[in-house]
């Protein structure tokens, strides 16, 4: 077989691959929010925009969008400061730091089902061990769940604890890349230690932290499993975003179309932020 | 501008010790270069003038002031490094404004201050560039450029060509040169090249294993290496080291019987090394000339090295240029007692006095 034949084999194999398990699954979703359907066996009906003019019209559906922006924000920041945070500290020398550093990578290892229970566990309101404490110290007891906006707290602080282990890592990664000389011309050039990080740290950062920020964005977008497994998107649907909108209508109210075009939205907002983003942070630029 | 004096200076990773204990005194305005193999300890002794290396005992001075526990920035003094160091995400301009910046100098005498050190070292193109977009020698310059903005009292520069290339090299090392007759300042800078030791220095000084070897002028330690390890390290090509044992006056090695200086101030029978460069072999008959036997040749272009035995003792002798010789030749060679070096084989030390013909060059 010459080259070229196999160049085109591996690249025809790719994207056969990429289009069974990526495209075609996307134009079905698609093509299902102009249908109306209530199941998967029966006939679907041409809907047109239909599903589209009607979800866009519900309350519920805005609320979702916000509720998603509000949780990727705040997963996001919180995420990204202590990630850089715990990164500089473990970038240091201790003893024990590599114990520490194994360590710290330990919730990200864990399955989210299990992160989920033991916060639940954490927060309950006879036994658990957080709440303990807080009554301990005199403070209030908080309806982790109950109120709107603990439970919006709840999620975002299960899935920081989760995911900053994962920012942790990939931040210590790109600080071990910084060449010691750099900080030392710049203590010779006369800058403190917080000179040295805006100076020095943050800008050799700056690729891999528009990488993670965009990473952890759309990821926290569309993320499913650790709202559903807290709050199922409740209290009355404080914490219920696009993903678990999309699934509720679809799969709870079986009004697959309307699943369908909330998830389509879902994906062109997404599409039209990584599009913006790209073009306020470009990747090649350092 | 100022002098730079260490005292005692040493410098211990718990139970090893990396320098032993450095004392010397930099006037003002003077090239000094550490100069030795890797893991001497030369950089080390550089970073603990510097300020980035902690100093487990002893002081130093710069300009008549103890900074021997002040940051580097208090130090008042400017680095030069090895891979250049530049802050990849700033412009050339900001690179060699930022330490000025960091100080919270005006802007106009900085935007002077920049403007005059980029002219001086023809970076004026490049300002507005960002550091990947520069040459090695740009770069390079830059970073002279950030140290010369500064106006320090000691210039430290650790092994700043040896990211260059070997032409570079040297047109970086004359610009160095020019560089100090310029602006005068101390400086000391950090090399496993005796060529740039030689060329650059004032005075060099050569360590080992953390101790210092000699402290002198380039030709001072080029005529009167202080010990074996000075004598090998110091010349190229390397000094011939002939081991042998004193007898009547002359060194015995195998079948070779060299006379010896005057002055050799050891018993009959005692151990020797004898040093003798090859350079400083004369070629040609004369009363009491030995034969050397011709095995390799080695053609430099202006002079020709030869390598062969002389009576069994291997030995290389560099001449002016010659297409007369050939392997198996038999040259005849007379070692002059006044440029030999003798040396101690059990301490390594030079034993024989300074000797006025040594370092000359031999009549033609």
């Amino acid at each position: 077989m010459s080259s070229k034949a196999t160049i085109y084999s591996f690249l025809f194999l790719g994207l056969a691959v990429t289009a069974l398990l990526i495209v075609a699954p996307v134009v079905y979703a698609v093509s299902l929010s102009f249908y109306q359907m209530d199941s998967f066996v029966g006939a679907p009906k041409w809907a047109g925009l239909d599903n589209y003019t009607r979800m866009l019209s519900q309350w519920v559906f805005w609320r979702a969008l916000i509720n998603g922006f509000i949780y990727s924000f705040g997963t996001i920041i919180f995420q990204v400061v202590l990630g850089i945070g715990f990164a500089l500290v473990l970038n240091q020398v201790f003893p024990g730091r590599n114990i520490v550093r194994g360590l710290s990578i330990l919730p990200y290892l864990l399955p989210t089902v299990v992160v989920v229970l033991t916060f639940k566990w954490m927060v309950d309101g006879s036994i658990g061990v957080l709440t303990t404490m807080m009554s301990a110290l005199g403070l209030p007891q908080v309806q982790w769940f109950e109120s709107p906006g603990a439970a919006m707290a709840s999620v975002i602080l299960v899935s920081v604890w989760m995911w900053t282990p994962f920012v942790t890592t990939t931040f210590l990664a790109a600080l071990q890349t910084v060449p010691s000389s750099l900080y030392e011309a710049a203590k010779v050039d006369g800058t403190n230690a917080v000179q040295r990080f805006f100076h020095i740290t943050l800008p050799m950062l700056k690729p891999i932290l528009t990488v993670i920020v965009l990473l952890r964005a759309v990821w926290m977008f569309n993320k499913f499993d650790v709202i559903w497994l807290l709050t199922q998107g409740g209290p009355v649907g404080a914490t219920e975003h696009l993903a678990i909108l999309s699934y509720k209508q679809a799969f709870g109210q079986f009004d697959i179309g309307g699943g369908a075009a909330v998830a389509t939205i879902s994906f062109a907002i997404l599409s039209l932020v990584v599009f913006i983003y790209f073009r306020l942070f470009p990747l090649d630029t350092e | 501008m100022a002098e730079v004096r260490l005292n005692k200076v040493r410098k211990a990773y718990g139970a090893q010790v990396a320098v032993h204990g450095v004392d010397l005194h930099i006037r003002d305005g003077e090239f000094v270069v550490f100069l030795g193999p890797s893991g001497c300890g030369k950089s080390t002794t550089l970073r603990m003038i510097a300020g980035l290396e902690e100093i487990t005992t002893g002081t130093i001075e710069i300009g008549g002031r103890d900074v021997t526990r002040l940051e580097p920035k208090d130090r008042n003094i400017a680095m030069v490094f090895q891979n250049y160091a530049l802050y990849p995400h700033k412009t050339i301009y900001e690179n060699l404004a930022f330490g000025l910046r960091m100080r919270r100098m005006d802007k106009a005498e900085i935007d002077r201050r920049v403007k005059s050190a980029s002219a001086m070292l023809g970076l004026d193109p490049y300002l507005e560039r960002k550091p990947k977009q520069l040459s090695g020698g740009q770069m390079q310059r830059v970073a002279l450029g950030r140290a010369l903005v500064r106006d320090p009292d000691v210039f430290l520069l650790d092994e700043p060509l040896s990211n260059l290339d070997a032409k570079l090299r040297v047109r970086m090392r004359e610009e160095i040169a020019r560089l100090h007759q310029e602006v005068g300042t101390s400086m000391v800078y950090v090399t496993h090249d005796q060529v740039e030791a030689m060329t650059l220095a004032n005075r060099i000084l050569i360590m080992r294993d953390g101790h210092v070897q000699q402290v002198g002028a380039p030709l001072e330690v080029y005529d009167r290496p202080a010990n074996l390890f000075v004598a090998g390290f110091i010349g190229s090509p390397e000094m011939n080291l002939i081991e042998g044992h004193l007898e009547r006056g002359a060194l015995k090695a195998g079948g070779l019987s060299i006379e010896l200086p005057p002055g050799i101030a050891a018993a009959e029978g005692t151990p020797l090394v004898l040093g003798v460069r090859p350079e400083h072999i004369g070629v040609g008959e004369a009363p009491g000339a030995h034969a050397f036997h011709v095995a390799v040749i080695e053609q430099l272009g202006a002079q020709t090295l030869c390598i062969g035995e002389v009576a069994g003792v291997r030995l290389r002798v560099l001449m002016d240029r010659t297409d007369a010789v050939r392997n198996g030749t038999t040259l005849p060679i007379q070692f002059r007692p006044g440029r030999l070096h003798v040396f101690s084989k059990e301490t390594g030390a030079r034993i024989n006095r300074a000797d006025a013909d040594v370092g000359r060059r031999p009549a033609a």
